[in-house]
């Protein structure tokens, strides 16, 4: 061993040297397994959301534009509601504004998590109004006003389409979400850590006007918050960003 | 060596070589994803694959760093150092995974070109920061592994010979010394990105105790190095300075010493004592911790020529190094300070010879 030589060209490498080395490398093979295996099992569970890539189903509702825009899905004696975003980054497409409270028919595909349902419009030509008439949304239900702290998350990823879709990792697809116009959220949890996205508009019930990079920022935010259709709502009087 | 580039033959240790560097990757991949399922089995396999090559690379660049001090402290690491430059073009190719998928999963389709949203995204904390409105956790992060991925482009871009002969070994050296560059820009890109994400503490621990194993094997080599400069040949006498005991330099073997700041590589063979610059052309490998192998100087970083009569590269090869005259006089070495002019033939210095004649 002592007197081995080892050459990289030649076709065999010393043995004993050959011998050592296959010793270290089992040995590292064991510490990488190890290794790696700790550090993923420490990560932060995702958030459990769905998103059914690759399935367009065909849905029909009542679409509502404000205060975010809704598809409400009755059925059996009950209204279900489903946020509506584009495909991509973007919020509400342009070829399905204009129809506040028309009755449409569209393939889109289903991003839910727990109660909240959103739905993806990714197929233009599918979309057609099948009722002209306008309806008019539920009266909303006021709870009160409100002063929530929580990150400043964009619904799409944080419903389903990214897991885990919070924190520092996500903050520059969350600006280009928010930027698009995809509804804004503040994910609000409770001590032990469960989550709930309260919906923001603006304290007149239309889109909210605030700083995009403020995304999965610690945010402060006050306003009336309200329940429509079971959807959590603030309407932001004031949103102050929380120094950390 | 250099005369013509061909494409590389992939001998059996060299393909052994690639095979366990193939296996150790697909073990990181594997172990990475089945943990992650079993522990957060809703995670996205988009995620899957921005983290779990993220993180294999992470390793493979503190492998890549310790093999060079490792090999420096202990020649047994030797045959990791041979294809090093395979590993850093895996280390590219994993970390342009991890960048490509990181560009489309974060910034593709969305209002601003992902090229720029990468470096714009929140571009106000730029400048915040700089006015100490903002902590440095809130610093984009993203640049930093943009400018990473870059520095590991140009490197692997270079690993060729091809382009160590184009640049030459001193400005090729130089260039391939950036990957100390990227290894600050990845551990500013991990430390501002996702361990201001993850809440488990051991994050940052492995990333302090990977520093700590790379900067301690650096240092040890760096002590290992510098030892020998201050024991060799400190009183020179008309040209010629003494190395050593004529004993201490082995048949077969080589042994550095120092003469005039310089490090010459002294080799004993068939039983004569020859003197050549301790630096290979190659990649400045260290001559003098080499052998003797068919009758030619063999480095013992990627084993490359020289006769040791004259320092040239055995034909077709065409690399040179310095021969320096040699001396043996009541069996110690002497060596003359001033190198031959290149490609000097040398006869070398019988190691049994009795007579002073130091002023020849």
């Amino acid at each position: 061993m002592k007197d081995e030589f080892y050459i990289g060209y030649l076709d065999r490498s010393p043995p004993g040297l050959s011998r050592r080395l296959r010793i270290f490398l089992g040995c590292g093979a064991l510490i990488l397994v190890m290794g790696v295996g700790l550090l993923a099992s420490r990560q932060s569970p995702a958030e459990p959301g769905r998103f059914d890539f690759g399935q367009t189903p065909e849905w029909e509702g009542i679409l509502f534009e404000t205060p975010l825009p809704r598809l409400q899905v009755s059925s059996d004696g009950s209204n279900r509601q489903f946020l509506l975003v584009g495909a991509g980054k973007f919020g509400l497409p342009a070829f399905a504004q204009g129809h506040d409270g028309q009755r449409v028919r569209f393939r889109g595909t289903l991003i839910e998590q727990g109660p909240a349902r959103m739905l993806e419009l990714n197929d233009p030509g599918s979309f057609a109004v099948v009722d002209e008439s306008r309806t008019s949304p539920s009266a909303e239900a006021l709870l009160g006003t409100a002063s929530l702290t929580g990150e400043l998350v964009d619904t799409k990823c944080y419903f389903g389409v990214m897991r885990p879709a919070t924190g520092k990792v996500h903050r520059g697809c969350a600006v280009r979400c928010l930027s698009g116009g995809v509804p804004p959220g503040l994910l609000v949890r409770d001590a032990s850590g469960n989550g709930v996205v309260i919906l923001l508009v603006g304290p007149d019930g239309g889109p909210l006007q605030f700083n995009v990079q403020w995304a999965a920022r610690l945010l402060r935010a006050e306003g009336n918050l309200e329940l429509r259709d079971n959807l959590p709502i603030l309407k932001v009087s004031r949103l102050t960003l929380i120094p950390e | 060596m250099s005369l013509a580039y061909r494409a590389v033959d992939w001998n059996r240790q060299k393909r052994r070589y690639d095979l366990t560097l193939l296996g150790f990757l697909l073990l990181s991949l594997g172990t990475y994803i089945g943990v992650t399922l079993w522990v957060s089995p809703l995670v996205t396999a988009e995620t899957l694959i921005i983290r779990g090559t993220s993180l294999t690379a992470i390793l493979l660049l503190h492998v890549i760093l310790s093999i060079g001090p490792l090999a420096r402290l202990d020649p047994r690491f030797l045959p990791l150092l041979y294809n090093r430059r395979h590993l850093g073009v895996t280390l590219f190719v994993l970390a342009l995974i991890h960048g490509v998928f990181s560009l489309i999963q974060f910034q593709a389709l969305g209002d601003e070109n992902p090229l720029v949203g990468v470096f714009t995204g929140y571009r106000d904390d730029y400048r915040l920061w700089s006015q100490g409105r903002v902590t440095l956790s809130q610093f984009p992060f993203e640049p930093f592994g943009v400018f990473a991925l870059g520095v590991f482009f140009l490197l692997a871009a270079t690993s060729h010979d091809f382009w160590l002969r184009q640049l030459g070994p001193s400005l090729w050296k130089t260039l391939h010394l950036g990957v100390y560059v990227a290894y600050g820009l990845v551990l500013a890109h991990v430390a501002l990105g996702v361990l201001q994400s993850e809440r488990s503490g051991i994050y940052p621990l492995a990333l302090a105790f990977g520093f700590v194993v790379v900067a301690s094997l650096h240092v040890l080599a760096a002590r290992k190095e510098v030892k020998p400069d201050n024991t060799a040949g400190e009183f020179p006498t008309e040209g010629w300075t003494e190395a050593c005991a004529v004993n201490e330099v082995s048949e077969g073997r080589g042994r550095v010493v120092t003469v005039n700041g310089q490090r010459i590589a002294l080799f004993r063979h068939l039983d004569r004592i020859f003197a050549t610059s301790n630096v290979c052309r190659h990649q400045g490998g260290p001559l003098g911790e080499g052998r003797i192998v068919e009758g030619c100087i063999t480095c013992p970083w990627h084993g490359w020529n020289y006769q040791p009569e004259d320092g040239c590269s055995p034909p077709p090869f065409q690399e040179v190094v310095e021969t320096y005259e040699t001396r043996v006089t009541a069996g110690r070495v002497w060596i003359r300070s001033q190198a031959n002019p290149l490609g000097t033939r040398c006869e070398g210095a019988r190691a049994d010879a009795a007579i002073p004649d130091l002023k020849s």
